[in-house]
């Protein structure tokens, strides 16, 4: 008991101050930037991207990157001929609407889940705002086939670094006790009747989190025989979490958007 | 010279079954073999030889010779080599004989065969589905190359039925595919009688992408990236075995000091996975200080990687030939400061920890794995060995770094999960120990010999020591730098079956806690 007391002392606290105060500079790899000036669009890294997720107007002499569908590994960097394609350390980059994510827009089509009607809707940004107010969110993590990157980076969330409970945040073990579901991972064949069974024991209103980009768009897995090209082909996303796998201050960020707390 | 002798004696023993050998790679031997004794060419080498059946797969070679190819792998333990036996099944027979009688450890994979081949394994004792759940329909075969890796099959309505233990008092518990904890999804349907655990099914593949089609036709670059995707704990080492293989085939020696940075990183990730299981094994005994103190050593070891390569989980640090860049260099001295913090630490918690009586009384005796069923169905890793099998990837399939590092093998004996988590904690200890040794003694030079272009239609092996245990991924390129075959056989593949012996008299209660001294992967199982 000694011991553990001595121990509880010498570490009183080493919870970092996130989203309050901002990191300390550490030389981590955030999102990937093209500069426009610089490019000379000659599509290296259009080809060799592994997840497509640069795209190239020839036409309009335009590029751009798909946040959604990016796994940040760096290679257009690398095989960048004149040094346009930079990473920098950029991690806040949840976003609510998929298109603001991405170079060129989608449309999702042919998903039986609909959007939520009007009336779900102002009832929910009332209770977006007694959320706020009551600083208290129930969290069901859902893993619809992610590579389990994801899922270590959330159970990190609640590591004595971050602490989410300090902000009212925690996990539970139900979804019928959850406001929000964190879903992680492509919706594999397999995980579809699972998450949409999930989607509907979880009482309205809720919110869908979609974290990572297996979630977003697919990633680097899309389009397979048994995978979808991201959980909103199945259900409806409130936030959308890029990153492979998203830092947890960067999932930390996505949540507290999706109630509103941080601009 | 071990090659011709092996060919000798299997040639006097099946006279005339044995059709062709190739040796290549320094030590892989390739044997192809009439299928019809292919029953008891298996059971003598694993049971008279004593190799194990290490990975077994099929191979749609149709486009080559007009047949399907299944690989049985067996491993020399003792010398470090591969003994690949092959056999060619004819396509208008689709089917093959079953070793499972003899060979225990064949069971998943001849399921799995059939799941992605259509080939029938004639005489399996439960040929059931593995990788398909109830929705998949009959006819599809993703893994023949006439499947096209974007077609969605239609969902099927069909049931598939769990074994059931019909008794007095037996009751059936289901659980999952989403569960309680933040893990992966996986189902588990428990048989009981009062508490007792009698049975245990579990049905996984529930996160299953199609990753062995998908890289087929990919180019070996991109396939990289796929292969740190596999798992997300075990990114870097299931991307090592990965560009070991693609080395081997473009015959490249990589250079010593990138050899040395993947020393580094292996047991650096082996470092931050061992004390995130004992902090699974703390929180699940409800021993909270000790597991927070174990989650900060786990920050700190994050630290490290965010210090080193700036991606917690090693993504990206691998390239085809070397490291992408010198990550250790200037680094040094904070690496050693870092890892001395929580090598103290950790003495320290473990001093406490084991100091706990009610905490022993959990771990002791719980989930025995025996070295029978262990040796039987070829557990690897942590498991294996503290169920008192003496194996470790980096002691035999050695490469120029390990050579010169010193470390012993953990020796345990019990099986139990206290064993197990003896082994990750002396683990731990010899992680950090490896890091500062290769500090020590690793040469300056560069780091990076690129590959450009690889010969279409050669294989090899590539084989890791991961966190879980041993990592087989065998690759056979195609045409213009592409991957034709991707074989991967993660260690969690190989421990599943064993975990479901190991709970079996335990009750339902003491299963996470079970589970987690395992810490298997689901996506590194289901792929």
């Amino acid at each position: 008991m000694f011991k553990i007391i001595k121990k509880i002392i010498k570490y009183p606290r080493v919870t970092q101050n996130y989203p309050k105060y901002p990191l300390k500079s550490i030389p981590f790899i955030g999102k990937p930037e093209i500069d426009l000036e610089k490019c000379t669009r000659c599509g290296e890294c259009v080809k060799r991207c592994p997840s497509y997720a640069i795209v190239l107007d020839k036409e309009a002499n335009d590029i751009g990157i798909n946040y959604d569908e990016c796994v940040f590994c760096s290679l257009c960097e690398e095989v960048c001929p004149v040094g346009a394609a930079q990473m920098t350390t950029q991690f806040e980059l949840a976003q609510k609407d998929r298109n603001n994510l991405r170079k060129s827009t989608i449309v999702i089509e042919g998903r039986s889940i609909l959007d939520q009607s009007y009336e779900l809707v102002s009832s929910e940004l009332k209770f977006k705002i007694k959320k706020t107010f009551g600083r208290s969110l129930h969290i069901r993590e859902v893993d619809s086939g992610s590579c389990n990157g994801c899922d270590s980076e959330i159970n990190a969330m609640s590591n004595p670094f971050n602490d989410i409970e300090r902000l009212g945040i925690n996990f539970v073990a139900s979804p019928r006790h959850a406001d929000m579901l964190l879903v992680t991972g492509t919706a594999t064949r397999n995980m579809q009747r699972a998450l949409v069974k999930t989607y509907n024991a979880t009482p309205d209103p809720k919110l869908v989190v979609a974290v990572g980009a297996c979630a977003c768009s697919g990633g680097i897995f899309q389009n397979t025989y048994a995978t979808s090209n991201g959980i909103d082909c199945i259900v409806p996303v409130d936030v959308y979490i890029p990153g492979c796998p998203p830092r947890p201050q960067a999932i930390i960020y996505g949540i507290l958007k999706a109630l509103d707390r941080v601009k | 010279m071990i090659d011709i002798e092996i060919n000798k004696k299997l040639n006097e023993i099946f006279p005339g079954d044995i059709l062709e050998s190739l040796s290549c790679n320094a030590n892989e031997l390739y044997i192809t073999v009439n299928p019809v004794n292919i029953l008891g060419i298996c059971s003598y080498i694993n049971c008279e030889m004593g190799y194990p059946l290490v990975s077994m797969f099929a191979n749609d070679e149709i486009s080559l010779c007009e047949n399907y190819a299944i690989y049985y792998v067996f491993a020399n333990r003792d010398k470090g080599s591969f003994l690949i036996i092959k056999t060619l099944i004819d396509p208008s027979k689709m089917s093959f004989k079953s070793i499972t009688g003899k060979v225990h450890a064949a069971a998943r994979y001849e399921r799995e065969i059939k799941d992605l081949f259509g080939l029938i394994p004639l005489g399996h004792p439960n040929p059931k589905r593995l990788v398909f759940h109830g929705n998949w329909p009959d006819e599809s075969f993703p893994l023949r190359k006439s499947f096209d890796l974007k077609h969605k099959p239609h969902f099927a309505k069909k049931t598939i039925s769990f074994g059931k233990v019909i008794s007095e008092g037996v009751y059936e518990i289901p659980v999952g595919p989403v569960h309680a904890g933040i893990i992966e999804p996986g189902h588990f349907r428990f048989s009981v009688a009062g508490e007792p655990i009698i049975n245990l099914e579990a049905q996984l593949y529930f996160v299953h992408k199609g990753i062995e089609k998908m890289c087929e036709g990919e180019s070996i670059e991109k396939c990289l990236y796929i292969s740190e995707r596999i798992s997300g704990d075990e990114s870097f080492t299931n991307s090592v075995a990965y560009c070991q293989a693609i080395e081997k085939i473009a015959k490249i020696k990589i250079p010593e000091r990138a050899e040395f940075t993947r020393v580094i990183f292996a047991e650096l990730e082996r470092l931050t996975n061992h004390l995130g299981d004992l902090g699974g094994i703390c929180t699940d005994v409800a021993y909270g200080f000790a597991a927070f103190q174990f989650t900060m050593m786990k920050g700190w070891a994050y630290g490290i990687a965010d210090e080193l390569c700036g991606m917690r989980f090693l993504r990206s640090v691998n390239k085809l030939g070397g490291v992408k860049k010198d990550f250790i260099a200037g680094k040094e001295l904070k690496l050693i400061d870092e890892l001395g913090k929580i090598r103290t630490e950790l003495r320290d918690t473990v001093d406490i920890m084991k100091s706990n009586s009610l905490f022993i009384d959990r771990v002791e005796h719980t989930g025995l794995l025996s070295k029978k069923i262990a040796t039987d169905l070829n557990a690897v890793g942590p498991a294996a060995r503290g169920s008192g099998i003496r194996y470790d990837v980096r002691k035999v399939f050695i490469n120029e770094a390990y050579k010169q590092l010193e470390f012993i093998i953990p020796e345990h004996n019990n099986g139990d999960v206290n064993c197990r988590m003896n082994v990750k904690i002396e683990e731990c200890y010899q992680a950090i120990d490896l890091i500062l040794q290769s500090l020590e003694i690793m040469p300056w030079g560069k780091v990076l010999e690129p590959i450009h272009a690889v010969a279409p239609y050669q294989f090899a092996f590539g084989i890791t020591e991961s966190p879980r245990g041993e990592n087989i991924h065998w690759v056979m390129t195609g045409e213009n730098n592409t991957i034709f075959r991707y074989k991967i056989r993660t260690p969690s593949f190989c421990n599943w079956p064993a975990l479901c012996h190991a709970v079996k008299g335990n009750i339902v209660p003491d299963f996470p806690l079970i589970n987690k001294s395992f810490n298997l992967s689901y996506a590194g199982n289901d792929l």
